[in-house]
């Protein structure tokens, strides 16, 4: 099932996402990529309702997109974080998008940030967070081997565990994932960690090569 | 003839010109007077106050200067009525945005949001335009301060040092004289105050009759401060200056 | 489970001799889940007044923000800052706009009024405003503090004493409650002077 999980370091941060599309029984694709890039040095890492999580993130990166091209600046990630909040607090009431968000950025003067927001829309400042059954391992997990300043190899490191962990101890453990990261640099990914044989996409070719045969 | 194109705002007369607009920038020549000077590290608006009645009671600290968020505020030249409103709109604003994004708005969207309200009515009909310049003092953390000018047709731009209101053509041409990059809010303060102690009709500078308010980052915290000047220490400032004594040939 | 005990929370207030002290935990859970131990809810109106909203934590926020845009525009208007009774009558008829789909909040006001008069006062998430001379509390610790409250408090408290107090008020109340601990956020307001101290109590 779903796991989304951020940690930040020295000068960036760091997202890593499952990448299953699944429902019910089914794993639909293994190549969903839940973490979008908002602008140039945001990412939003998002779990929930498929139908909610698309439509809502693309729904933010658009407004950024509008205000960046009004005003001529972008908007910082705290203000990103609340407005964020904001639009989902004032659909919590109307009609709730289920989704829950792991906003990374990175800002001239603020430096590398990150916030949590769920889908009831309770917004918190973290350094480092995980959503979905993956962060009952996670966050334990966290406390104990996170540090401030960390360099992007040990923070890198420490997702990794994090993935190792929800592989060997959930039942319904996603094949692969995906990590992006954001710095002054801007935000881009990182790397993928996959179960290269098992994927369907190999299964399809196994079956077929099997009916040739 | 003459009424088929002034009797409406959004009609343009056959000279390409809106006669209602340009009327209201006419009703500003006659108001009291405003200027504002930006320096290195900060903003100052002075103003002249035109009803300096013993009678009157005031219920503000400041007739002419309105402070739009902690940041930012404007002094205004024009019809009060008609300025209320648009300060109503104004902080309306800055708290709309500072709800939605918890950040402060910076200058220029601010003064953007208003023009393109003074702008709406050269446009549609029925409305007669908005009798207000005005100059916006103001901070914001991609820009520094910033000091800004608008008119009644929604016009507005960035300016180091700007005047609205009676003879303000006259400050203009004297501030562009005397004005010096990276001058000091001390400095701006007296070249303010020295411009308008030659524009202002009235023969003599009184405490009364001015108002000054300041935009600046409070140097221990960090904070952005408005800080409009009292009586007494407008008194001492025109002193300082020489500019208490009444004319000679008064 | 009730939606008030969606993420955990423990607020008080206590009045002191001509002083008053506000405070809250810093858990921030999901059901029981921590997910951060940070977390805010004692928000600053103006330099003498203060609310504690304990409850849903996005609601917290919302009514927070919403209350600050408010407060704002009068300040502006009125060229002063609103009393503490004023401001817990704008709470309360802002609760009861939504009176068929409350804020899950139950807030807590603190503030010193005309004359640096201490006001504490409380109100139900639909906005009924429970005045009170000596303490209020509330959250999901509200019943142990009530009995801490009870037996620790005395009237005419200096600010070091009320302190002292509160914070232990706290922390031996958040130590009953499942969902609040996780060390404590004090404020001790006096005509002159804020102080804002943090508090470790038990962090598990």
């Amino acid at each position: 099932m779903e796991c989304v999980i951020g940690v930040v370091g020295r000068d960036f941060a760091v997202v890593a996402a499952d990448t299953s599309a699944v429902q019910s029984i089914l794993v639909h694709k293994t190549d969903e990529d839940k973490i979008m890039l908002l602008d140039s040095h945001k990412l939003m890492g998002a779990s929930g309702e498929p139908g909610d999580r698309v439509q809502f993130t693309e729904f933010i990166q658009k407004n950024l997109h509008l205000y960046q091209f009004r005003n001529n600046m972008p908007l910082s990630t705290a203000a990103t974080a609340n407005f964020t909040r904001g639009e989902l607090a004032t659909a919590l009431r109307k009609n709730p998008y289920s989704v829950n968000i792991i906003l990374a950025g990175f800002d001239k003067d603020a430096g590398a940030s990150m916030y949590y927001i769920d889908y009831i829309a309770t917004l918190h400042k973290i350094d480092k967070g995980a959503f979905g059954y993956g962060s009952y391992f996670c966050l334990s997990l966290m406390d104990k081997l996170y540090h401030p300043d960390m360099t992007v190899e040990e923070a890198v490191d420490l997702v990794d565990k994090c993935i190792k962990e929800i592989r060997l101890r959930l039942v319904v453990a996603p094949q692969n994932f995906a990590i992006k990261i954001v710095d002054k640099d801007g935000a881009r990914d990182y790397a993928r960690r996959e179960i290269g044989g098992d994927s369907p996409a190999a299964a399809t070719t196994a079956a077929t090569v099997a009916t040739t045969a | 003839m003459s009424r088929r194109y002034d009797s409406r705002t959004t009609i343009f007369s056959p000279e390409g010109r809106l006669y209602q607009v340009e009327y209201a920038m006419e009703a500003i020549g006659n108001a009291g007077s405003a200027l504002g000077i930006l320096a290195a590290d900060g903003v100052v608006l002075v103003g002249e106050k035109k009803v300096t009645s013993k009678l009157l009671q005031s219920s503000r600290s400041a007739e002419k200067m309105y402070k739009i968020d902690s940041h930012l505020a404007c002094a205004v030249a024009g019809i009060m009525s008609d300025a209320n409103i648009l300060i109503n709109t104004a902080r309306l604003h800055a708290q709309r945005y500072a709800l939605s994004y918890q950040e402060p708005i910076p200058v220029e969207q601010l003064v953007q949001s208003l023009c393109d309200t003074k702008q709406g009515y050269t446009q549609f009909g029925g409305l007669r335009p908005f009798g207000v310049s005005f100059l916006f003092a103001g901070w914001d953390k991609n820009h520094g301060f910033q000091l800004y000018m608008s008119d009644p047709s929604g016009n507005y731009g960035g300016w180091k040092a700007a005047a609205v209101g009676a003879n303000s053509q006259a400050a203009q041409s004297m501030l562009k004289q005397d004005y010096k990059d990276g001058m000091t809010r001390e400095e701006a303060v007296a070249l303010a105050l020295k411009v308008l102690s030659k524009t202002m009709d009235s023969t003599s500078l009184t405490a009364d009759k001015l108002e000054l308010a300041e935009v600046f980052v409070q140097p221990g915290t960090g904070e952005v401060q408005y800080q409009v000047c009292s009586p007494d220490a407008m008194g001492k400032l025109l002193a300082k200056a020489g500019l208490t004594q009444p004319a000679p040939e008064a | 489970m009730s939606i008030f005990e969606y993420n955990g929370s423990a607020v008080v207030a206590m009045v002191g001799k001509n002083c008053f002290a506000i405070a809250s935990d810093r858990r921030l859970g999901v059901q029981l889940q921590t997910v951060a131990t940070d977390f805010q809810r004692v928000f600053k109106i103006h330099g003498k007044l203060y609310i504690g909203l304990s409850g849903l934590a996005s609601d917290a926020q919302t009514l927070y923000q919403r209350l600050v845009f408010k407060h704002k525009l009068y300040q502006l208007r009125e060229e002063r800052d609103m009393k503490p009774e004023t401001f817990a009558s704008l709470v309360s008829s802002m609760l009861y706009e939504k009176r068929f789909g409350p804020y899950f909040c139950q807030p807590i006001i603190a503030g010193l009024g005309q004359d640096d008069e201490p006001f504490i006062c409380t109100m139900d998430c639909i906005g009924a405003k429970e005045l009170a001379k000596d303490f209020v509390v509330s959250g999901t610790a509200s019943e142990s503090l009530y009995g801490a409250c009870e037996s620790m408090y005395k009237p005419n408290m200096e600010p070091e004493e009320l302190f002292e107090t509160i914070s232990q008020a706290l922390l031996s109340s958040v130590d009953r409650d499942c969902l609040s601990g996780w060390g404590g956020y004090v404020l001790i307001v006096t005509a002159t002077e804020v102080q804002e101290r943090v508090l470790k109590g038990r962090m598990d």
